[in-house]
């Protein structure tokens, strides 16, 4: 039976997380905080400063645990080194945001410490990458992540309160809807469309960049 | 019968009000993953009763004892990360030795089914909605049936949703999500609908 290990190594690359495998617009795999959390751009900004801090410094350490360890200690050690991290994670947050982003973020900021880069994506991608590859993978992964959480937020901000962030802009109507969870659903259900049309338009441009150059040549 | 009450209660709270997927999101990429099969659907489910229902006891000795201590809050995650850690270890053995078949056919997505934000934010929203140990049991139950709910109600569509009707770039997680909002948008009539 084959395992991780014996897998061929592949190569990083930062665009992987950041666009083809984004954990929130393409694959989905951490959804929730972005759909109910990111309300406006504060809360997005907490998310994303909590996510980084966790994921990133969880990630290096996981990888430093031996793979003779059973998966299912591997996964515990996983769940409570990010777990630990919460804590200066969200007192950073605290210290860049203030206590009321921190609050109004609620349960969506401790929820990230069970997000599925640190649980799965340590066992089927970064353990078989060098370990300064595997951190410039990850920082792909978490750039993805932070850019769907701050576009998420952005919309909802403008078009709930008129207003990103600090900036009041003046849109003379507004979307009360869209702060609500189902508001939020919509929002990145239509922001992963829009995602993977944009993607597919690219690819299909250089496939026929790469056919003409081809055809060219012959 | 008072008990049975809360437990009923405190269920009913979590499956329609406060719904882990239609009302906060929490686990929405593990019910994506499990509305593939039927057989998952269920398995994720029970699994999520299980740990929720039997995670609750230990946190509501959690909240009750540490209510007053300073820095229980910022050291939530880790207490209950803990908890989960004993009971999904504990679990295994159990199930490990003494059905081995049941093993063979969860062992490919317990992982996944224990450690997810459908659990974790079940633990959390008891510290906020549970009232008494049967209310905080009650609310773990509900947790796991309202994921059956949600689970159940995308499977059915699963098809659907991936046919070639839907144009390709939406095909999939897109209209999954945009499914899952528009039916959240119903729930919203039990509670009254309220922004502002």
């Amino acid at each position: 039976m084959k395992t991780i290990s014996d897998k061929p190594k592949i190569k990083a690359r930062p665009s992987d997380g950041f666009v083809r495998q984004n954990i929130v617009l393409m694959s989905g795999l951490l959804t929730g905080p972005v759909i109910a959390g990111a309300k406006d751009f504060e809360s997005a900004a907490a998310i994303s400063i909590v996510f980084v801090i966790i994921t990133f410094f969880s990630v290096a350490f996981c990888r430093l645990v031996p793979r003779k360890l059973v998966y299912t200690l591997r996964i515990i050690l996983y769940a409570i080194v990010a777990s630990a991290l919460y804590i200066p994670a969200v007192l950073a947050c605290e210290y860049l945001m203030g206590e009321e982003a921190v609050l109004r973020a609620g349960i969506y900021l401790p929820v990230l410490v069970v997000n599925h880069v640190i649980l799965s994506k340590t066992e089927t991608r970064f353990f078989q990458l060098s370990y300064g590859q595997m951190l410039i993978d990850t920082a792909g992964y978490i750039g993805g992540f932070v850019c769907a959480c701050f576009a998420t937020g952005i919309i909802r901000d403008l078009l709930v309160n008129a207003r990103i962030g600090m900036i009041e802009i003046e849109t003379g109507f507004d979307v009360p809807a869209l702060e609500t969870t189902f508001g939020g659903f919509i929002v990145v259900g239509v922001l992963a469309g829009l995602c993977r049309a944009l993607y597919n338009r690219s690819q299909n441009q250089r496939n026929q960049n790469r056919l003409n150059q081809k055809k060219e040549q012959e | 019968m008072d008990i049975f009450a809360s437990v009923l209660n405190a269920a009913l709270l979590a499956v329609l009000l406060q719904n882990s997927i239609f009302e906060r999101a929490l686990g929405s990429n593990i019910l994506i993953y499990a509305s593939r099969k039927k057989s998952y659907v269920i398995g994720f489910s029970l699994v999520i009763i299980y740990v929720t229902a039997l995670s609750s006891v230990f946190v509501w000795f959690l909240d009750t004892t540490l209510a007053d201590f300073e820095y229980f809050g910022i050291l939530m995650p880790l207490l209950y990360i803990l908890v989960i850690s004993v009971i999904y270890i504990l679990s295994l053995i159990i199930i490990w030795r003494f059905m081995p078949k049941l093993f063979g056919k969860i062992k490919s997505y317990v992982h996944l089914s224990v450690f997810n934000c459908s659990v974790l934010g079940a633990l959390f929203l008891n510290t906020q909605f549970g009232e008494g140990l049967a209310g905080y049991i009650g609310f773990g139950i509900g947790t796991g049936l309202g994921f059956f709910l949600a689970g159940y109600l995308l499977y059915i569509a699963h098809t659907k949703l991936n046919s070639d009707l839907v144009p390709a770039a939406f095909r999939g997680l897109p209209v999954t999500l945009v499914y899952v909002g528009i039916i959240s948008l119903a729930l919203y009539a039990f509670v009254g609908y309220a922004t502002r």
